[in-house]
């Protein structure tokens, strides 16, 4: 399993682990590298036009524009699909602060597709133990951040009857305990250390998180929805930084007689100034909040999303915008549906016909109207939900 | 807090852990060198003293023949308990094994005076996940001999209205887990090696239970027996070997605005063949079992009771038993009431007037009754208690 299992952090590379998301001297992520040292798979078109086939609708704008770009495993729980055989979802948030940023709603943006496409079950886990070990929180601090954020995810739009949404806190306990301690006998000490880089002077809270994060990839930790269905597959859309988690579960998978679930995963959403890594919840003009007003919004796009363009209208025309660096374009990419329009913005955006101020204003439409939708979904979400 | 926290493993020197306990150089245990170097306190005569008189009742006999024989803070408990401030008892169990021998019984007894001559609220934890990692057991088998063990444990006779018997599988999660996570925060891995000896070789399992021992010294793990008395003072009593999870307890619990548990110590049950350290679960011979017959009783103790006497009566009436090692007078020690009656045998046996098949007869019945006593316990006690 060394392909799986590796991933130590080495000073002169790029670091990618759960807490810590560096590129190489500054530069961009390259994911290449990343797909290759981690040892999981592209997801190419090929993938892509199944998807369509199987659920009989166009795939995902995430998937068209290779934001989930990377996985392990999905073409077996594909295979298992065509069979009739169901899977279930499950994706997280580690509830670090209250305001969500757009980074924050693309896996469940994602999973929402995925639910209501392949019409399967979803559990979310907030790990607000995690938190409360890692962010220094009050158990009470990270428990009401979790129930926060819980807010915002169910504003995302998930079929309620087929979501479990849960607080580490409320729920670890019965099968779910049973599950980490039968997985926590399965990884050393020296393996943690390996693929999180753990060291003496951490505290054991910390060591013995992993399972936390783990368990739920097992259908035994939910008696309550899975009863008798051991070798139901599971299907996890993450961020790419949380692999480490995944692939000391499916080491451990085995071993325990379980399916490893398998992992689709997305690339770092960049932070509006720039593409140095992912975004910071201790910058606010680092990122678009879903509590941010049409105002906040216009403002932080024109004053702090970096743009590609050149510094003089004149230069603009003559050399065009480069497409590589420019964030509102790279939003875009993320956030509006139409390919043909993505793609004449960005043939007039690159040579120079169109300036930086339409694709910043284009932007801030969709983002507009992006947060106002989740804003009124979110005000629907009462107590009881 | 140096004192506190010794207790590092060192080959030339006694072992004295959880997992572990072997004299120097195949000798005794040196209990002062014990108290010196874990940085506890000797129960002395007056402390005996201080309880008979605040219990209006003679102590019992493990603390009159100095079974129970250091402590931590115990005379703080009295001081409260004079001023009105109950206290609650918390003692426990490692269900390794479906048969429990007379050393198991020692703190569960001791425990059963506690609550009868205080009047104090009782919680005995059963570490099946402790014994499901360290003993590679599966769950389920962990948490069936922890329900067996369970019976054994209520048949001491502990006061049902007032005794919270729970596995760590059963309980573990909402507070109790909370406390879990708080503890763990407060403990860096290079401590558990310090106090427990872990390597990176050993599972995150074993690292990660440590909080779980800890966790029941604090009354808000047990939100529905103490809520609201967060300030309730805990006393625990256990062997010796127990110290170190309980050291490390002590140091958290300021950190968390806990009061520090107080601990109350035995020495280690001798097994049958001889004062070389805790008797073995898997040498039946090592040990009389409360599943054991009248007639298995009276074998062991003829054939396997190591003797102090001497090897002919000649020699015997000449020189007299040697107490230190005759195995029989101490179990006398533990389970004759009767102080008046052992000190006769003493006397007697250790001049030579008394010869060892009369010692060995005494015990015999002593242990008969008493196994005969907890087996018709252990009978009445249905799956519904």
């Amino acid at each position: 399993m060394a392909a799986e299992t590796s991933g130590a952090i080495e000073q002169e590379e790029q670091i990618v682990t759960p807490w810590e998301v560096a590129a190489e001297k500054g530069g961009k992520i390259d994911y290449d590298k990343l797909i290759d040292k981690f040892g999981c798979q592209r997801l190419d078109q090929s993938l892509i036009d199944r998807v369509a086939r199987l659920t009989g609708r166009p795939p995902h704008v995430f998937l068209r524009r290779g934001v989930f770009f990377a996985h392990r495993d999905f073409n077996d729980v594909l295979d298992a699909y065509e069979r009739g055989e169901k899977f279930y979802l499950y994706t997280g948030r580690g509830p670090s602060s209250e305001a969500l940023h757009l980074g924050h709603l693309v896996p469940f943006m994602f999973t929402k597709y995925l639910q209501d496409a392949f019409k399967v079950p979803l559990v979310i886990q907030l790990t607000d133990d995690e938190k409360c070990m890692w962010k220094n929180l009050t158990v009470e601090e990270s428990q009401r951040l979790a129930r926060e954020n819980a807010k915002d995810i169910i504003a995302c739009g998930f079929d309620v009857s087929r979501t479990f949404i849960f607080s580490d806190f409320d729920y670890v306990g019965g099968s779910f305990y049973k599950n980490m301690v039968r997985i926590a006998k399965c990884v050393t000490y020296n393996k943690v250390v390996g693929i999180f880089g753990f060291s003496g002077e951490d505290h054991i809270g910390k060591v013995s998180f992993p399972p936390v994060q783990a368990a739920p990839s097992f259908p035994s930790s939910f008696p309550h929805l899975f009863s008798g269905k051991d070798s139901l597959r599971c299907l996890i859309p993450c961020a790419i930084d949380q692999d480490p988690y995944f692939r000391m579960t499916r080491d451990v998978a085995p071993r325990l007689g379980y399916h490893k679930p398998a992992l689709i995963e997305s690339s770092f959403f960049p932070a509006l100034q720039g593409e140095t890594g992912k975004m910071s919840a201790s910058d606010p003009n680092s990122a678009i909040y879903v509590t941010d007003s049409a105002k906040d919004i216009k403002n932080k796009i024109n004053r702090y999303a970096f743009s590609g363009g050149q510094d003089s209208v004149e230069n603009h025309r003559k050399f065009g915008a480069n497409l590589e660096v420019d964030i509102p374009i790279k939003y875009l990419g993320f956030f509006l549906e139409d390919d043909n329009e993505l793609e004449h913005i960005r043939t007039e955006y690159g040579s120079g016909r169109m300036l930086t101020g339409e694709v910043k204003k284009r932007l801030t439409e969709v983002l507009t109207e992006l947060v106002e939708r989740h804003r009124r979904a979110r005000a629907a979400v009462t107590d009881e939900v």
